[in-house]
């Protein structure tokens, strides 16, 4: 399996699979933007990742959205970060990303017959 | 680690972000970059090699720019201006309020006394400021009152006279410096004022000229002030006070132009001014005094004291020296009344506003200043001791990046947050205290115009002392906090550090505070010898009130009439009539006395108090005469005319010949053309005292009412026994009944222990506030005291514990911890009494009866410190006895 390309997640990006990526992974706890970073590029096993220049504007996107919140952390004698965390708003829309996302993989698994689609 | 920042703050230079929000994607941005080299760091790359790296994140091209410019944020107003270094600031001044607020709420008993230490300090200085502020600093509550002068004659033999209303009117016509010029009998009498009803009531009255009301520049409520063509036409007019007309006439505008019945005779009431005319005088009306037209002998009725309004733009100087070229054409024009009178201008806020009181407000500020530093000092050092146990705290900031400015930033915070609220507590403090202020400041020590409240200027005042108090007490502990050695970190004990700086703390605490109990040691002292002074009479048990019959001729047989009457009244022993109340109130002031045959310039002739007393008035007061004879049946009206002297004027002015027999020509002191009026010493009384404090003695010259017979006399009724209160109700019963016409006014009434009580009352005002401040800072340096002994023992619990364990007793440790406790306070001490003994002598003319340099009073201040001093040791130093040396040196 070969790495998607920078080309195709950007243009995942504005289709809105990337959104479903950041929602999915600050569903689960509030997180800060490289921690996000590390986690996509983790667990996709370094098949996906963000560019830097890619991640930030798509975060601030889903807040100007209204989808998550970012709030400044303080933690003694570090340089403060910024933490994101899932709205309201964000959790129905996650919700909803979920159910399409599955209804498009498992329509493309019907079509390809691919166990492994 | 790289500095990202220029390189993020290029590629998002040409969004032209709002300064903020730019700051705001650079700080998360650098953040990313950050982890993301460190990882690599730990990874094993090369520095180098993880920034370029980690710079590598970054696509070819604008991408950042391209896709954060479609975003909402890029298209916000940019504002406040680019390159605002105030945000920061801002910001971080904001983080050290919500870090200093939640510090604080988790040890509330330790902000709890820090405040009310602080509200306590700033609350008392707030109260004194609003009485300094009334008295020293605000100007007369009159339009360009700066401008306003009082004026009173001077001759050869007085250097302050009463106003002639002849010389007045001519000052006022032919100078060219003033607005107007007015007159005001120096006395508030009264005047009966008879109802429809046909009951009646006294009310106080005062005389004035027309233009008085102008030169004070106080404008009507209703109706207006008096005029010239008032005075011309002769019709009699009152003008009333403000809280008069509203109390007595439910501020009815229809009263003006209706007449009242005073004395039994109309006056049209002309208009209603405002309470601050009351300057004038403490009276609910005035009535218009004739001063044109006067005949000319009235030159030589020296009654009135005079005020002025400068022309504006026209100096105190220029005033003077246009009234002196008027004088010098009166002098020239009426050489038998004129010659040798000249003329004073003093600024009226200088008349009004007394040297006494201006010493007492500045004697309370030194005072309160002082309490205000020992507050301070107390709450540094509270918050040294916690600075100090947060060391590890501030070293691990240190640790972490945070720099000195930082910590200091956040200490300060920390003392200014504390000081702003110990300044709000402090605020209610002084509006509490100004709202029962009136009830304990003594009658007659402020002047009707000066209020102390509470007002912007007061608050104003309260929030710059929390402010400077907060910087003062917060630098200490500050410079401690901010210089954290890094061996702090490690350390779980509390190092000593600050004790040295608690001590100097504690002995100046207790400097200042010795200072302020020998300046309240002082002045309870010059209140014990001011209550033993020998008044001179003794008779208690003495009700006296001013009776103010209408002149008649028959006046004489009034007293005498009103004197049977009283007589026959059950518990009454003796009634006499006289002008002065001992220790109160002299009706008369003072004469020129002349002895015959001993050739005395006008200059250097002797002044006395001049009384007109009855022949009773001696055995009513139990004064004793101690040569010649008292006043009696001989001395009658066509008699031949007779005086008594007091012993003082004896011994200085007859002490060459017997003083019987001697003949004295009084004369009005006021006048030096005046052929007096002479008469024979037939006695000599015992001393009275004139002021309970005076330092010479009171030079007295009586002489009878019946051959002197006038309106406006005191009477005096000596009970038999019990309350002489009671006798009042069927006193004035009995001059109700002698009084045919229903026009006699009796007011003022009182006990001469009531006077005695008045005259003493400044020194009791003074004596006891500065003794409750003294208390206050004794208190308060004790508790500074019993702080730092604490922490010392605490610091020093292990060296007593080795002590111990090598065999130290108790006695050893006790001189070990009392030992520098007492040295702490014998320093503090022995630097009290130092400058106590210089600063006793600013008080000196507060004093009587004692010297400032008191030796009694320094060696109980000494002792009092000392004793307290031990009783705030006693819990340090048990504390320290009981220091288990297993448990000290287990504790390291």
């Amino acid at each position: 399996m070969t790495a998607i390309n920078t080309r195709t997640l950007d243009r995942e990006l504005k289709r809105g699979s990337a959104e479903l990526l950041i929602l999915s992974l600050l569903d689960a706890r509030p997180r800060h933007g490289y921690e996000l970073s590390k986690l996509i590029r983790a667990r996709s096993n370094g098949r996906l990742s963000f560019h830097i220049d890619s991640l930030y504007p798509l975060l601030y996107r889903l807040e100007e959205r209204g989808w998550i919140k970012g709030t400044w952390v303080e933690r003694a004698g570090a340089r403060r970060r910024r933490f994101y965390k899932v709205t309201a708003e964000g959790r129905k829309v996650l919700a909803a990303q979920r159910k399409a996302w599955r209804a498009f993989v498992d329509a493309v698994r019907a079509v390809t017959g691919d166990e492994n689609a | 680690m790289p500095d990202w920042k220029p390189d993020l703050r290029r590629r998002l230079a040409g969004l032209q972000l709002p300064p903020a929000r730019e700051a705001a994607i650079v700080d998360e941005l650098a953040q990313h970059l950050d982890d993301h080299y460190r990882d690599l760091i730990a990874g094993g790359a090369e520095p180098a090699e993880a920034e370029r790296l980690a710079l590598a994140d970054f696509q070819a091209g604008d991408v950042l720019a391209k896709y954060i410019a479609p975003l909402r944020l890029a298209s916000e107003p940019s504002h406040p201006p680019p390159a605002a270094p105030g945000q920061s600031l801002l910001a971080a001044l904001l983080q050290d309020i919500r870090y200093a607020a939640r510090s604080l709420r988790r040890q509330p008993a330790f902000a709890a006394v820090t405040m009310l230490t602080l509200a306590l300090g700033i609350g008392a200085n707030s109260a004194i400021f609003a009485l300094v502020d009334a008295t020293l600093l605000r100007p007369l509550p009159f339009p360009d009152a700066g401008q306003l002068v009082a004026i009173s004659e001077r001759t050869p033999a007085t250097p302050e006279a009463w106003v002639s209303p002849v010389n007045m009117t001519d000052w006022s016509t032919r100078s060219q410096s003033f607005v107007a010029i007015g007159g005001t009998a120096p006395n508030v009498a009264s005047m009966v004022l008879a109802n429809a009803d046909g009951s009646t009531e006294t009310i106080p009255r005062q005389w004035v000229s027309h233009g008085v009301f102008d030169a004070l520049g106080v404008t009507s409520v209703a109706g207006r002030t008096f005029q010239r063509s008032d005075d011309l036409d002769r019709i009699e007019r009152v003008v009333l006070a403000e809280s008069f007309w509203r109390s007595r006439f439910n501020a009815d505008p229809g009263i003006i132009g209706t007449s009242l019945r005073l004395d039994g005779d109309p006056y049209v009431v002309a208009g209603v001014v405002p309470d601050e005319a009351q300057i004038l005088g403490r009276t609910s009306m005035w009535a218009l005094r004739n001063v044109e037209n006067l005949p000319p002998a009235a030159r030589r009725q020296y009654s009135l004291r005079a005020i002025g309004r400068l022309k504006p733009g026209v100096t105190l100087e220029e005033a003077r020296a246009d009234i002196d070229r008027v004088a010098a054409d009166l002098a020239r024009e009426f050489p038998a009344t004129n010659t040798g009178r000249g003329v004073n201008l003093v600024p009226l806020r200088d008349t009004i506003i007394g040297g006494d009181l201006r010493h007492t407000s500045t004697l309370f500020l030194g005072v309160v200043g002082v309490v205000l530093f020992i507050c301070c000092a107390n709450v540094a050092s509270l918050l040294l001791t916690r600075t100090l146990a947060r060391r590890r705290e501030l070293a691990l900031r240190t640790a972490l990046g945070a720099d000195r400015r930082r910590l200091t930033a956040l200490v300060l915070t920390e003392s200014l947050m504390l000081a702003i609220g110990g300044g709000a507590i402090g605020l209610a403090i002084a509006a509490l205290v100004l709202r029962a202020a009136p009830a304990l400041i003594p009658d007659g020590l402020l002047p009707a115009t000066v209020t102390p409240t509470l007002d912007l200027r007061v608050a104003a005042f309260c929030a710059v002392t929390a402010l400077v108090a907060g910087v003062l007490f917060g630098l200490v502990p500050a410079w401690h906090g901010a210089s954290p050695a890094p061996s702090q970190l490690t350390s779980t004990r509390v190092t000593g550090g600050g004790l040295r700086t608690r001590q100097w703390l504690v002995a100046g605490q207790i400097a200042t505070a010795v200072i302020v109990l020998v300046g309240a040691g002082l002045l309870v002292r010059t209140l014990v010898a001011v209550g033993r002074v020998d008044r001179g009479y003794r008779a208690d048990r003495v009700l006296t009130m001013m009776v103010d019959p209408p002149g008649s001729p028959s006046l004489m047989a009034f007293y005498n009439e009103v004197e049977r009457n009283i007589r026959a009244l059950p518990g009454v022993r003796d009634v006499a009539w006289g002008t002065t109340i001992p220790l109160g109130e002299s009706y008369l002031g003072d004469v020129s006395a002349e002895v015959a045959g001993a050739n005395m310039a006008p200059a250097d002739r002797p002044t006395a108090d001049f009384q007109i007393v009855s022949a009773t008035y001696f055995s009513a007061l139990d004064l004793p005469i101690v040569a010649g004879r008292g006043f009696d049946g001989r001395d009658t009206a066509d008699g031949q005319r007779v005086c008594m002297v007091n012993e003082a004027f004896a011994q200085r002015h007859l002490r060459e010949r017997s003083p019987i027999g001697a003949r004295l020509t009084l004369r009005s002191q006021s006048s030096t053309t005046d052929p007096g009026s002479e008469c024979e010493v037939v006695g000599v009384v015992t001393q009275v005292k004139g002021r309970p404090d005076e330092a010479h003695d009171l030079m007295q010259v009586y002489v009878p009412l019946l051959q002197n017979t006038i309106g406006d006399v005191f009477l005096f009724v000596r009970g038999a026994s019990g309350d002489v209160n009671a006798l009042s109700p069927a006193v004035r019963a009995a001059i109700t009944r002698a009084d045919t016409t229903q026009q006699t006014s009796v007011r003022d009434l009182q006990t001469l222990d009531d006077v005695m009580l008045d005259a003493t009352s400044r020194h009791r005002f003074r004596a006891a506030l500065v003794t409750a401040f003294a208390s206050l800072a004794l208190v308060l340096a004790m508790v500074g005291v019993f702080g730092v002994l604490l922490y010392s023992v605490q610091q020093s619990a292990r060296e007593i514990g080795v002590r111990r364990a090598l065999g130290a007793g108790t006695a050893d440790v006790l001189r070990l911890v009392a030992g520098a406790g007492a040295r702490v306070i014998g320093a503090g001490v022995v630097a009290g009494l130092a400058f106590a003994a210089l600063g006793a002598r600013l008080i000196s003319t507060m004093l009587f009866g004692v010297e400032p340099f008191d030796p009694m009073t320094f060696a109980g201040v000494a002792s009092l410190v000392a004793l307290t001093a031990a009783l705030a040791m006693a819990a340090p130093v048990w504390r320290a006895l009981r220091v288990d040396p297993v448990i000290a040196l287990r504790n390291e």
